[in-house]
């Protein structure tokens, strides 16, 4: 079938001003703000409904043509850029929240709301409650977020956003849409289970599996005052005693860790961020009294911190996009991966040593997930768009910081393409086998995101 | 740091990281950005077009119609500027858009519409971009009895002259109350719509001129009733060596200068609510913001209704950008969201500052049959029984 007739069809799907087959259009979606080359896109669409979704997977069937979901194109490792050309399918306008359950606490959205979208709305209309939101500019996509096993805001307290999700609407590779969760037996989308789990097979399989059309995610009660105390450590290997120590308190709603050795009064800490709340200053005042104690018999201290940083980490999602600015260069991309928490030190190590093998100032930080279940450290590298050779360091170092989370026995996390035949290299045979025969038989055709998780 | 040069911006533009918070209001509460709202691929964004411009200067794609059209296709309202978290280049996106659209300019890509800007403002018979015979205001002048030599020049502006004119003379009539020593001078376009539409080859000249004719009667100071051209004259002149000494100051700047020193009096009421529209040129580009608020609260019964977004936060009108002549019906369905916005205020009149809001407003209003009043602030006092204490 020719470009122009697949156009046509996309066109009467989704209407002639939201599908485009357009070189200046192809161009942005076929890069990714973070180091990875550009990839060919063949055309774009953006469905309104779960039906147009529907309509283009069936057209995809048939036609043999790739389709990648895309969410807000923030994942920074290139995920929602397709491998072997296709349809991307720029989910943003499905845009509806359809509904908040303050009882059950949990938004029904449609999956392409941004986490900017719902968390405003909160902040409108239900002020004492607070969804998962990513470190991610408020582009991101809440599905994009979770689908990813994203982490964040409540990830300490609650676990990783993954886990968050209620129910899922997903239009599978044959087109037929399916419902997971308790929304498959009832009319509230309030929890997982109990009936046999397969929301993750849709979360962390990047677009392979299914379209996600709808979702509901957790909600969580706001408390009323909120504030950020600062400890500084200097020795990486204390650093999973005072999270412990932290963590056991039970007064911390997150938890993150940071090291960089610029600008230069950095140089040398770990920053270990505490979040504390309450109903009360006074309770915050306690609080934050408990957690200075915990810092001295931890071998850290406290930090008064200056209002300006105050600043910086009580905004909510932090402005972590910065990075991106450092050598005034508009890009960085960073592994994150999820690591045992008696790792950390060796990870910050390793981490920085990377960094300096290529020449980038050691960014390294950490978000605890679960109360010391897991963490999310992320080794970040700045690069310089304007310069091939600089991007092509940065991608370097990524890979070699993939490795080393392997080597730890932790696993990068939204990995781009290398790092994905890394994990793949190093996981179960059977789990492997597992996958490709539910991939094969879910998508026969291998139209979802190929060239993602590809099983040899 | 400026974009004064080619190189600045050529420098620059890549460190975009395409993050997205451009196309938000502040709370992200919903897209601001009236190009994305509309066309929605995030090529529309003004980090796809930081992107695209980028691409193109480095050979990654041609340039193109589509790529000009997609450049064009922005009010250049500056919602990015005020959103983007990059406070190192972000207050130049918008001269980074304008430089963009310039190099395009150059490389042969300017979208049929605009190039109308650019014909009639340089034809000597017009010198203004509505193809009107070029008017030297000696009428106006003798009319209203103005000097040959003043210390103010009131720069009219094409659109108050030639397509607003009810704006124009209520501006004639409060400056003459307001016992301004003014006088017109023979005005060519102040280049407003050649700089947003990255059409620049005359500019200089045209803005010398300017300044010279300004000089010629002896004026060192500068009053305008359009937002368009106080940004212009106040803003870009010096970045295109039309250096000048002269102070440029907006109709509601010196309107709150009399109420506060108390020679303005209001002997009348205007019991009416208005909604203030807050034009990008002079909010967003220029930092007044509160100046006509002021003005405003200060008539007698008049109810000031503010819309959701306002200030740094307002929806841009539309007009701007070279979006009204290159794509008029988008151009007025932006218009018509904010007069959306300003019904749930309840208001019955919706005010601006800018002759080419008001146009935009109006046209809006009366397409969608949105039964609003569109006024401008100085034709709301036009309205009132005041005097003013020389």
């Amino acid at each position: 079938m020719s470009n122009k007739t697949v156009l046509s069809d996309l066109e009467d799907i989704v209407g002639k001003d939201f599908a485009s087959n357009k070189k200046e259009d192809l161009f942005i979606y076929s890069l990714d703000p973070g180091a990875s080359l550009p990839r060919a896109v063949d055309y774009v669409a953006m469905p309104k409904s779960v039906d147009e979704v529907q309509r283009i997977v069936k057209l995809a069937n048939k036609e043999l043509i790739p389709v990648v979901p895309m969410g807000g194109g923030l994942t920074l490792s290139a995920l929602v850029v397709p491998v072997k050309g296709g349809i991307v399918l720029d989910m943003k306008r499905l845009d509806k929240i359809i509904e908040i359950n303050e009882s059950s606490k949990y938004a029904l959205i449609e999956s392409g709301v941004t986490t900017g979208q719902l968390l405003s709305y909160l902040n409108e209309k239900y002020p004492n409650l607070q969804p998962p939101i990513p470190d991610a500019p408020s582009a991101a996509t809440v599905a994009g977020n979770v689908l990813i096993h994203g982490s964040g805001y409540l990830s300490q307290k609650y676990g990783d956003h993954g886990s968050m999700i209620n129910g899922l609407e997903v239009v599978l590779p044959s087109g037929d849409i399916c419902k997971l969760g308790s929304c498959s037996v009832s009319d509230y989308w309030f929890t997982r289970g109990p009936i046999p789990d397969l929301i993750g097979l849709f979360t962390s399989s990047f677009g392979t599996l299914g379209i996600v059309t709808k979702l509901s995610v957790k909600l969580f009660y706001k408390p009323k005052f909120r504030d950020v105390v600062f400890g500084l450590a200097t020795d990486f290997d204390d650093i999973p005693n005072i999270l412990s120590k932290v963590t056991e308190s039970g007064l911390a709603e997150d938890v993150l860790l940071g090291m960089q050795d610029k600008p230069d009064w950095m140089k040398g800490y770990i920053f270990v961020i505490v979040y504390v709340t309450g109903e009360s200053q006074d309770e915050i005042d306690a609080n934050t009294k408990v957690l200075k104690k915990i810092y001295r018999k931890t071998n850290a201290r406290y930090m008064k911190t200056p209002p300006r940083i105050r600043e910086i980490y009580m905004e909510k999602p932090i402005f972590a996009a910065t990075a991106a600015d450092f050598r005034k260069g508009g890009g960085f991309e960073y592994v994150g991966a999820f690591l045992p928490i008696e790792k950390l030190p060796d990870a910050f190590k390793g981490g920085a040593e990377i960094s300096k093998r290529h020449g980038i100032i050691p960014t390294i930080g950490s978000r605890l997930i679960g109360q010391t279940h897991s963490a999310m450290a992320f080794f970040s590298y700045s690069f310089n768009r304007a310069d091939p050779k600089d991007m092509k360091n940065a991608r370097d170092a990524l890979h070699e910081t993939n490795l080393l989370a392997l080597e730890l026995g932790g696993i990068p996390w939204k990995a781009e393409l290398a790092g994905q035949k890394l994990i793949l290299d190093k996981m179960d045979p059977n789990y492997k086998k597992l996958f490709k025969t539910i991939r094969d038989s879910l998508d026969p055709n291998h139209i979802m995101n190929p060239g993602n998780w590809e099983v040899e | 740091m400026k974009v004064e040069t080619e190189k600045d911006w050529r420098d620059i533009i890549h460190r975009c990281f395409r993050c997205g918070y451009c196309k938000f209001t502040h709370d992200y509460s919903d897209f601001n950005c009236p190009s994305y709202k509309n066309f929605r691929f995030e090529t529309y964004s003004t980090g796809g077009r930081m992107w695209l411009a980028f691409g193109a200067i480095n050979g990654d794609i041609e340039w193109s119609d589509g790529v000009a059209n997609v450049l064009y296709a922005c009010p250049t309202c500056g919602n990015c500027m005020e959103n983007c978290r990059f406070d190192k280049f972000n207050f130049m996106l918008v001269d980074f858009i304008e430089a963009a659209r310039a190099e395009a300019n150059k490389q042969g890509y300017c979208p049929e519409n605009q190039k109308f800007l650019l014909e009639r403002t340089t034809n000597e018979a017009y010198f203004n971009p509505y193809a009107e015979e070029n008017s030297d205001n000696e009428d106006l002048k003798k009319q209203y009895n103005l000097p040959d030599e003043a210390e103010w020049v009131y720069f009219i502006g094409c659109t108050s002259n030639y397509r607003q004119k009810n704006l124009r003379d209520a501006t004639l009539r409060f400056l003459k109350k307001a016992g301004v020593d003014f006088t017109l001078i023979d005005e060519h376009c102040c280049t407003s719509p050649l700089l947003r539409t990255g059409q620049v080859s005359p500019v200089k000249d045209f803005m010398n001129y300017n300044v010279q004719k300004i000089k010629e009667v002896g004026a060192s100071k500068v009053i305008t009733s359009c937002a368009g051209c106080y940004r212009t004259l106040k803003n870009d002149f010096a970045k295109h060596e039309a250096e000048h000494d002269l102070e440029i100051i907006h109709t509601s700047e010196l309107i709150l200068k009399l109420l506060k020193e108390e020679k303005l009096k209001f002997n009348s009421e205007f019991n009416k609510t208005v909604t203030y529209h807050d034009p990008c040129h002079l909010g967003r580009h220029s930092g007044l913001y509160e100046e006509p608020r002021e003005v405003y609260k200060k008539i007698p019964g008049l109810e000031l209704k503010e819309m959701k977004r306002n200030r740094e936060n307002a929806w841009c009108c539309g007009a701007g950008g070279g979006v009204k002549i290159g794509y008029p019906d988008w151009s007025i369905e932006i218009s018509k969201e904010r007069l959306e916005e300003g019904k749930e205020t309840g208001a019955t009149i919706v005010s601006s500052t800018c002759p080419f809001c008001r146009t935009n407003l109006s046209d809006a209003n009366k397409a969608f049959q949105m039964g609003f009043e569109v006024l401008d602030l100085v034709e709301i006092i036009d309205q009132l029984d005041y005097e003013v204490t020389k």
